[in-house]
């Protein structure tokens, strides 16, 4: 592959990666949102995988398989089981009031964006390439997922929050190092999983006691 | 008196005539486009000059109590409208006045015409003039920051914002405008577009209810040929946005020599292009609905940080 | 051999949790003794503790498991202070379990799945504390959240289900922010090219060679999220809920031991940051956290109206005061660090698993609804007042020890901020101290009111509201152990000592 297809084919997947965060922060519907964390995993995916063909790497293209399976595939799948039991009840599937309004968090995000470019300038410092000056795309996506999970009020949005913080980490983790060895890679992808299905479970739980997801009747414990 | 000079003067003139004259039909077009996909016949693409015949006319009357703000705004419009049509690279990529064809001073310039219609609103005192003022301001103010910042992102590759260095650059380099740099600042201007030309979802052309109303609740009290200069203007600016956004990303047609044959393709090309990009958002909005007035500034934010990502994008990938 | 060794800590727990599911799914006269499997894992991993800690402290570190697993003196340590918390906690599971099927609160399916879980847990601790690699290291801490999710809300009310949805989401956002710490220092590393990797040992042998600038960004987000884990400020909101709503024993070995495995994480960072980036930065960050946990442990310790809530503040204080002894460093300090751990760690379970008992009989956790338990229940009200005691400093229990080490390697450190922030600690030690005590001598001094019915609806029996002997035996044990440390460190101090050098600047 020639240097300036791969380097705009990396810039691309990772604008990707980043415009996914922000339309998830822009939209309302949970099962929208759950979807376009879909399209991200694409995104990430296709990522590693320029990355895996552009240094050649078969150990980096099967990471890149994996990833699109765990992360377009089993996750979102898990998340809308989570939303599944929702729909059929009264209980709205959208995400009605978030603690900052759509306009204002679209702003926010801008500016964590801002904040994601200056943070990483020494990470892009050390070795600058074009893999390491998509870093800050990364960690504006840790970003972005941090403030959903502060912001939003429904226990799917915080799944999908988290989530993000992590697709944000992976590709932080590849664009700097292609992966931080393969033992860690897959205990940490497999921590993933299982937190999303304890949350997942609690999910239901919730429902169960509390009649829907909306975070806001969490407030039995308190001082 | 340099080639490039001929061309700048020519082409500039040229320009200018073709969107007077064309800018009309675009909203003929558009509206065709939109009759068709509905179902109706249309009144054809030639209905707003029909229009604008007989407007112009027309005895000129103003209401009682307005100023000359009110009777100076629509000529104000369009003068500056036609300014930016003549210097900014639409049929040519040179400019009659180089220095002036700045990324900056066009959108200031286009600015200027929203706020004389305002200002006009305003004047006539009445409900619904100011109310749609004080909306357009709202609008104005939340586009004008994306559209410079989106502006300030294509730049940044240029090495300059005058808007021929920014067209000859991507004549240059052709795979840029797939940078997501670019990809970021398009989506942004498009939408500012939309805001500024007063499309759906931000606000409805065809609307006949004054409490909806935006853009037109502010030219309520214009008659006669008054109310033909705002429509002209008011169709130029679609043309030139849309031109804008044409030779940026796409400028490719564009005459770059002084000749019969290169302006000619050029005129060409920037019709197709704008006819092209007319039609699209024409059929973009038989699918939508407008937006609330209170959810515009979520999609204006959402534009900026579109834009915002832009310039990022510029500065931090290669 | 010694490859088995450093396995078994991890082995044994995890076959044991496959025993209890084993035994959850199958009718037999067996599963009543199942709870004791608990006692049994604790006590082989108390024994491989010291047999490790034999080798270890003759032939240097242990590495096994191709290169995975490594045990210093600092992992040993902790192995042993896990060990002793968990033999604590395990001995008190058995009547828990059974006082909770008396009130209809949990069956045999349950009860098993609960022992099966807390095994899992003290495995992914040992494994924890046992990693070579930091990768390794952050697995086992995020393994440990999964587990003891379903441990924290096990009892299906609103409150539990809250607490454990705080405790996951904001456990596993803390985490988060640990591994782009971990990502970040792993690319420093591979600038670095000196192939170290994650390995902690290779890494502080390497760090002189790191980029300064992300290994600074990598040590913020490393102490921020591990930081969470342990505790620490401004990201301590889910222990007060996690801790109070776990049963007893869980609440135990979360307060005892898996924050202070946290907190080996946030040491072993400051090793590697102090290398690469100079001592004052992780310094900083280690006092800032510490004052602001000392500070919210203070403001909500003042009025606190529920005992178990009281017991998780104080938890939060003495992290922040690990915090505090960490940010000093230096070998005086640190050595108080690594015993106030294991102090914290006994006296924290004993009073744990008290103020479960105490919820069990009295069916409350207000602490204006249970009065004058002195005279009702001598026992228990003697061992919670004593370990309130220890719990704020009084000798001879080993925290007094800690503390005055801490304090005294504070203000001789020479340093003004330091002697500012370790005199502003003390302060706020004194103010816990006083509300504590203010709290506990209402709870068991007094009148005793009329018993009100415990939750459940049943009545409690004359012999249910009786100690059993095994709790009795962890509750005493503990506080016996805890006040011979402040004693002496006996045969620990080879272990305290050789941990301190692993910290210090010694051999790795």
């Amino acid at each position: 592959m020639s240097d300036t297809a791969y380097v705009q084919l990396l810039n691309l997947t990772a604008g990707a990666v980043l415009l996914c965060a922000v339309l998830v922060l822009w939209r309302r519907e949970l099962a929208v949102i759950i979807r376009l964390f879909a399209a991200q995993g694409v995104a990430l995916a296709a990522l590693i995988a320029v990355l895996a063909w552009h240094e050649g790497s078969p150990e980096l293209a099967v990471l890149a398989a994996g990833v699109a399976v765990l992360r377009a595939g089993v996750l979102p799948a898990v998340l809308r089981r989570a939303l599944g039991t929702a729909r059929e009840g009264t209980e709205p599937v959208r995400e009605v009031r978030p603690v900052v309004n759509v306009a204002a968090s679209l702003l926010a995000a801008a500016l964590l964006t801002l904040l994601a470019f200056a943070v990483s300038r020494p990470i892009v410092e050390l070795a600058p390439s074009p893999a390491t000056q998509a870093v800050p795309i990364g960690m504006a996506v840790v970003l972005i997922g941090f403030f959903v999970l502060v912001t939003r009020r429904r226990a799917v949005s915080h799944l999908v929050g988290f989530l993000l913080m992590d697709n944000g980490i992976t590709a932080v983790g590849f664009l700097t190092t292609a992966g931080i060895g393969l033992i860690v890679e897959v205990g940490v992808a497999l921590d993933v999983l299982l937190a999303l299905l304890v949350l997942q479970v609690l999910t239901g739980r919730m429902r169960e006691a509390f009649g829907n997801t909306d975070l806001d009747e969490l407030r039995e414990l308190h001082d | 008196m340099t080639d490039s000079t001929t061309l700048g003067l020519v082409g500039g003139l040229l320009q200018a005539v073709v969107i007077v004259a064309g800018a009309p039909l675009l909203v003929g077009l558009m509206r065709q486009v939109r009759a068709r996909m509905e179902g109706r016949v249309g009144a054809g693409i030639r209905q707003p000059w029909r229009d604008l015949r007989k407007q112009f006319r027309k005895e000129p009357i103003t209401p009682r109590g307005t100023s000359e703000v009110f009777r100076a705004a629509p000529v104000a419009m369009v003068a500056i409208t036609l300014v930016v049509a003549a210097i900014a690279p639409f049929v040519t990529a040179a400019s009659p006045l180089p220095g002036v064809a700045d990324l900056f001073v066009v959108v200031a310039l286009l600015a200027t015409g929203t706020v004389a219609i305002a200002l006009a609103g305003i004047d006539t005192g009445t409900a619904f003039g100011g109310m749609g003022a004080s909306r357009e301001t709202t609008i104005l103010a939340l586009v004008e920051p994306t559209a410079l910042v989106a502006i300030f992102a294509l730049s940044v590759r240029a090495g300059s914002t005058n808007l021929s260095a920014i067209v000859d650059s991507t004549l240059a380099e052709p795979s840029a405008v797939l940078s997501p740099a670019a990809l970021l600042a398009a989506a942004a201007l498009v939408l500012v577009i939309v805001a500024e030309t007063g499309r759906l979802p931000v606000d409805n052309p065809a609307t006949h209810l004054e409490l909806t109303m935006v853009h037109e609740a502010m030219v309520l009290e214009y008659a006669g040929p008054d109310l033909a200069l705002i429509e002209l203007g008011s169709a130029m600016r679609s043309a030139v946005y849309l031109g804008l956004l044409a030779n940026l990303f796409v400028p490719w047609g564009i005459a770059t020599e002084a000749g019969v044959l290169a302006l000619l393709v050029g005129v060409v090309a920037f019709v197709v292009k704008v006819g092209v990009l007319g039609a699209a958002l024409a059929a973009a909005e038989v699918f939508l609905a407008k937006v609330r007035l209170f959810r515009v500034p979520e999609l204006l934010a959402g534009s900026f940080l579109l834009a915002l990502l832009a310039v990022t994008a510029s500065y931090v990938l290669a | 051999m010694t490859t088995l060794l450093a396995l078994l800590p991890v082995l044994v727990p995890a076959l044991c949790a496959v025993a209890h599911f084993a035994a959850g799914h199958r009718r037999g006269p067996a599963k009543a003794a199942l709870p004791w499997l608990l006692v049994g894992s604790a006590a082989v991993l108390l024994g491989d503790a010291i047999v490790l800690a034999a080798l270890v402290l003759t032939d240097g570190p242990v590495v096994a498991a191709g290169g995975l697993l490594r045990a210093d003196a600092l992992s040993v340590f902790m192995l042993v202070v896990i060990a002793a918390v968990a033999l604590l906690s395990g001995l008190a599971t058995p009547a828990h379990l059974a006082a909770e099927r008396a009130a209809g609160r949990a069956g045999t399916r349950t009860a098993a799945r609960y022992c099966a879980l807390v095994q899992l847990f003290v495995a992914s601790m040992a494994a924890a504390v046992l990693a070579a690699d930091l990768g390794v290291l952050w697995v086992a801490v995020e393994g440990t959240t999964i587990v003891t999710a379903f441990l924290v809300g096990v009892h299906r009310s609103r409150a539990a289900v809250e607490a454990a949805w705080k405790y996951v989401v904001i456990c596993s956002a803390g985490i988060a922010l640990a591994l782009l710490g971990l990502v970040l220092l792993h690319y420093a590393a591979h600038r670095a090219g000196t192939g170290a990797g994650l390995d902690w040992a290779a890494l502080v042998l390497t760090a002189p060679t790191l980029d300064p600038g992300v290994t600074r960004l990598a040590v913020v987000l490393l102490i921020i999220g591990f930081g969470t884990k342990a505790g620490l400020a401004p990201l301590h909101a889910w222990l007060p809920d996690a801790h109070s709503q776990a049963p007893a024993p869980v609440s135990a070995l979360m307060s005892g031991v898996l924050l202070s495995v946290a907190f080996y994480a946030v040491l072993r960072t400051k090793v590697i940051a102090d290398l690469a980036v100079g001592p004052e930065f992780a310094q900083a960050l280690l006092l800032a956290s510490a004052l602001a946990s000392l500070a919210v442990a203070a403001s909500l310790l003042i009025a606190q109206r529920d005992y178990k809530r009281m017991l998780a503040y104080s938890s939060i204080e003495h992290m922040g005061l690990l915090a505090l002894g960490a940010a000093i460093g230096g070998p005086a300090a640190i050595a108080a660090v690594l015993l106030h751990v294991l102090g914290h760690g006994l006296v924290k379970s004993v009073l744990f698993v008290g103020a479960g008992r105490l919820l069990q009989i009295r069916g409350t956790s207000r602490i204006a609804e249970v009065r004058g338990l002195a005279a009702d229940q001598p026992v228990l009200a003697g061992c919670l007042g004593a370990g309130v005691l220890a719990l704020i400093g009084m000798p001879p229990f080993s925290i007094f020890a800690s503390e005055l080490g801490i304090a005294r390697a504070g203000f001789a450190a020479g340093s003004a901020p330091l002697a500012w922030a370790t005199a502003i600690a003390l302060v706020l030690v004194l103010v816990i101290a006083a509300a504590m005590v203010n709290h506990t001598s209402r709870m068991l001094l007094g009148e005793p009111g009329p018993r009100p019915e415990p939750s459940g609806g049943t009545t409690l029996t004359r012999t249910a509201s009786q100690l059993a002997a095994s709790t009795g035996t962890a509750l005493i044990g503990g506080l016996v152990l805890a006040a011979a440390l402040g004693i002496t460190a006996g045969p620990l101090a080879g272990l305290l000592d050789a941990a301190t050098r692993t910290l210090t600047g010694g051999t790795p």
